[in-house]
């Protein structure tokens, strides 16, 4: 490391291709402008947003670029802070608004600890109360999709509004499903207790002991790449505790099965998520398939014959064969 | 100054060459940049071809340095690789046109080898695909742009390994077998480029071969080692193996010299599976053994660990505090050496890459702790390959070198097994000539440490050290690029003469990879 000044930008990049290894945006394209490493030094040669609009817009945000960077550059934050200088995508702009204006709809969260369960998981009722009953929380009826939106698209996030949202959540314990959210709310909330969904799912008993040796394990990229070098011992821990593979590459970063930008924003799965959840399985023989995102279920339900369960939905099994 | 004109398929006057100044201090500095002359009829040939050549400052940026950092160069455009045929095509063009192409893997050259000073960059990453695994042969196609970290991933799932590679997650295959590449590993099982079994090889003149030591041999031989003068390898069969997590021992000395005498002592007696050095000064050398088995550990156990003369981690640090007791005006020195084993073994330890006492992936390991560590702007990375005979001398005298000029420095030594029916292949290579059996090579990697040095000062230390090497008649690896005023030095005009006359031929205008040798 040549410096140790913050906070570290892209002129700290020196070039070592580390973020290409797991950058899926790379590995599709297989093109050296489209990664961190490649954004970062077209900038250091000059290149403005306006240049760089098709790769920022190619970005999926796993964060997988964050942990492995020698030189401790915030490459994530360095693409969404590039984002905010281009221009929207406009149906995800009126999503984004469309949420605010739910937001504002919402009735007061309930007192005490909070499931703020994100668009994938909301999308599916029946799963998200499994998930708050085996949590033992209520959900937020306003759990800042908006606010999640605009970080992904760079869009406008009003003071007020995240006052107005950080207020009504400050202090309490949280289970964050939208990893990106989670990421922001770890800044925003510093001495909060913040949960990935994963990790808050993969902690209780009824769930962690129904994980085989016979699973494939999807960890959740976002929320696991804000926090790598906790989780990283947390996974590692569940890994050899039931013996399951994860796609945990050999650097331990979680490889998405989306490779696409704006995942879960669109409707239906882009052809480069479909390429991405092929590779991902390509060489393994799971019996099963455990993801801890919704949205990545249905997507790997069109790539593979083997079942592919919600974590939640391991807890509704056990209960299943204990009626049996 | 009158310079004269060069004919195409020669090397020209070069106004910087050692030899061509005469009574002023040796410097090396980038090579001229190409004029462009040609270029737009070549772009438009290679885009009527369907060929993509981007222009923009923004992607030619990308490529302005090499993992040195103190060679910076611009091409005229990149091409990323896609296809066998497409790169046959750039070539072909390249050729009718005269237009330089420097072909570029991981980019983890040091002396600019991978720099385009003008004319075409052609990123070879963008064919970085494995494209067939055969278990029961124990084989793996591969497209040669593929890093050999990506390659681990995808043999893994196989539960099947590379022999031996760099312990550089972004080094390049094809990259890696134009040069040697060297593991911890290679005292046993020898360079990665030995692994190589057959290559699609587009010949300068954009000639498709396939090659291996039964088919082309002859065009093999050139291209393993070659350093991108004699081809650009596309496609790669390499041996592989089962995978096995290994077991890691360290043993500490305060001398070079005995460590690099038990290094020895264990390679010739293929005690160890894996073996190497890695110091963090002169005092405190780290040899390290690991094993892919437990009937080999207990082997080494039972028979060659009483023998080494190094110490544990405890009994060192007890010899260090009673060295530095006796010396207290040396406490600085023994402060920066506590400082880096506080942030480096850490990095060797971390449990996510470890189970059961065992390491999961060396090259994870180590290449995460040499960019945390290791890593920085600049990289000056001069070596030393001699025979193993010659080995303590040349690093003790390149050790006196390094202590001249930086305040701290680490040493990476390691021994390589050569194969005798490849010693066509090591001919104007790293493997030093003479070498039998085994040859060692030890870079000598000063911390930069947020110092600012000059190009002048790394270029001296660098050439302090390659003296070395003339006057020992070794090798060295980084022999290409910034250093190539030392190749007819320590190579000879004779063998010179011959590669060159050799190149001619194979590429008449002298385009390919051009100010890397020749």
């Amino acid at each position: 490391m040549y410096a140790t000044t913050h906070p570290r930008d892209y002129p700290a990049c020196s070039g070592c291709s580390l973020c290409r290894l797991v950058c899926p945006m790379w590995r599709h394209r297989r093109d050296p402008r489209f990664s961190p490493e490649g954004i970062a030094k077209a900038r250091q040669n000059g290149a403005g947003v306006t240049e760089l609009a098709d790769v920022l817009d190619a970005c999926t945000l796993c964060g997988a670029c964050d942990p492995v960077c020698p030189e401790d550059i915030a490459l994530s934050d360095m693409i969404m802070d590039l984002r905010r200088e281009l221009e929207l995508p406009p149906d995800l702009a009126v999503l984004q608004v469309g949420y605010e204006q739910a937001a504002a709809r919402a009735t007061p969260a309930p007192a005490g600890a909070l499931l703020l369960p994100g668009t994938a998981l909301r999308a599916d009722p029946p799963l998200l109360a499994q998930v708050a009953v085996l949590l033992g929380l209520r959900s937020a009826e306003d759990d800042g999709a908006d606010l999640a939106v605009a970080l992904e698209i760079g869009g406008d996030i009003e003071l007020q509004r995240k006052r107005r949202f950080l207020a009504a959540i400050d202090g309490r314990s949280l289970v964050v499903g939208d990893g990106l959210l989670l990421r922001a709310l770890r800044r925003w909330l510093p001495g909060a207790r913040l949960q990935g969904l994963g990790e808050a799912l993969g902690n209780l008993p009824a769930i962690r002991r129904r994980i085989t040796s016979a699973d494939f394990y999807v960890v959740e990229a976002r929320a696991f790449h804000a926090d790598h070098a906790r989780l990283v011992a947390h996974y590692d821990a569940l890994r050899k505790d039931r013996g399951c593979t994860m796609n945990l590459d050999l650097q331990r970063i979680a490889m998405p099965p989306r490779a696409s930008a704006y995942p879960g924003l669109r409707m239906g799965p882009a052809r480069d998520d479909l390429e991405q959840a092929r590779w991902l399985l390509q060489g393994r023989r799971p019996a099963r398939i455990v993801v801890e995102d919704a949205a990545e279920r249905e997507l790997l339900r069109r790539v593979t014959d083997v079942p592919v369960l919600h974590l939640a939905e391991l807890a509704a099994l056990n209960e299943e064969l204990h009626h049996a | 100054m009158l310079i004269p004109p060069v004919v195409p398929g020669t090397v020209g006057p070069c106004p910087v060459a050692p030899d061509a100044l005469k009574g002023i201090v040796r410097q090396q500095t980038n090579p001229a940049r190409w004029n462009g002359g040609g270029w737009d009829a070549y772009v438009a040939e290679l885009r009527a071809a369907g060929v993509e050549v981007a222009e923009s400052m923004a992607t030619r940026g990308i490529f302005a340095t090499d993992a040195g950092g103190t060679a910076y160069g611009m091409p005229h455009g990149v091409v990323v690789a896609r296809s066998t045929a497409q790169v046959a095509a750039l070539l072909k063009a390249a050729q009718a046109h005269r237009v330089p192409v420097t072909v570029r893997g991981g980019g983890l050259t040091t002396e600019g080898e991978s720099v385009a000073y003008g004319g075409v960059l052609l990123d070879m990453t963008g064919m970085s695909r494995v494209l067939h695994v055969d278990a029961d042969a124990l084989t793996v196609r591969c497209e040669a742009g593929i890093y050999w970290h990506a390659l681990a991933e995808e043999l893994r799932r196989e539960n099947l390994d590379y022999l031996s590679a760099p312990l550089n997650m972004t080094s390049s295959v094809g990259g890696t077998l134009g040069v040697g590449g060297i593991d911890v590993n290679s005292a046993r099982l020898g360079c990665s480029a030995d692994q190589a079994i057959a290559l699609r090889v587009v010949t300068p003149t954009g000639d498709i071969v396939e090659c291996s030591d039964s088919e082309n041999a002859e065009l093999f031989q050139r291209v393993i080692l070659g350093y991108g003068q004699f081809g650009v390898i596309t496609e790669v069969t390499l041996r592989v193996r089962p995978y096995t997590p290994l077991r890691m021992h360290y043993y500490y000395y305060s001398s070079l010299r005995t460590a690099i005498e038990d290094l020895q002592l264990l390679d010739r007696n293929d005690a160890s599976d894996y073996s190497g050095i890695l110091t963090i000064m002169d005092c405190a050398v780290n040899l390290l053994v690991a094993f892919d088995s437990d009937e080999r550990e207990a082997a080494f156990k039972a028979t060659w660990e009483q023998r080494l003369r190094g110490y544990g981690e405890f009994g060192f640090a007890l010899c260090m505090a009673g060295h530095y007791a006796l010396r207290p005006w040396q406490i600085g020195e023994a402060l920066y050496l506590l400082r880096r084993k506080q942030a480096v073994f850490p990095e060797f330890r971390r449990p996510e890459f470890h189970r059961d006492g065992r390491m999961d992936d060396r090259s994870v390991v180590f290449s995460r702790a040499v960019w945390k560590h290791w890593g920085s702007r600049n990289m000056v990375i001069p070596d030393l390959a001699t025979s193993a005979d010659r080995f303590v001398e040349a690093v003790e005298r390149g050790n006196a070198v390094c202590r001249k000029y930086f305040r701290h420095y680490t040493l990476y030594c390691v021994g390589i097994k050569l194969r005798a029916d490849h010693a066509p292949h090591y001919e104007m290579s790293c493997v030093p000539p003479g070498a039998e059996g085994w040859a060692y090579g030890c870079e000598f990697e000063p911390m930069i440490e947020g110092e600012v040095y000059s190009r002048d000062h790394f270029q001296s230390f660098k050439n302090a050290i390659y003296d070395i090497g003339v006057d020992m008649g070794a090798s060295y690896y980084r022999f290409g690029g910034m250093m190539k005023g030392y190749i007819r030095r320590v190579f000879g005009d004779a063998l010179v003469d011959r590669h060159l006359a050799m190149k001619r031929q194979a590429d008449p205008a002298m385009i390919l990879n051009r100010d890397v040798i020749f």
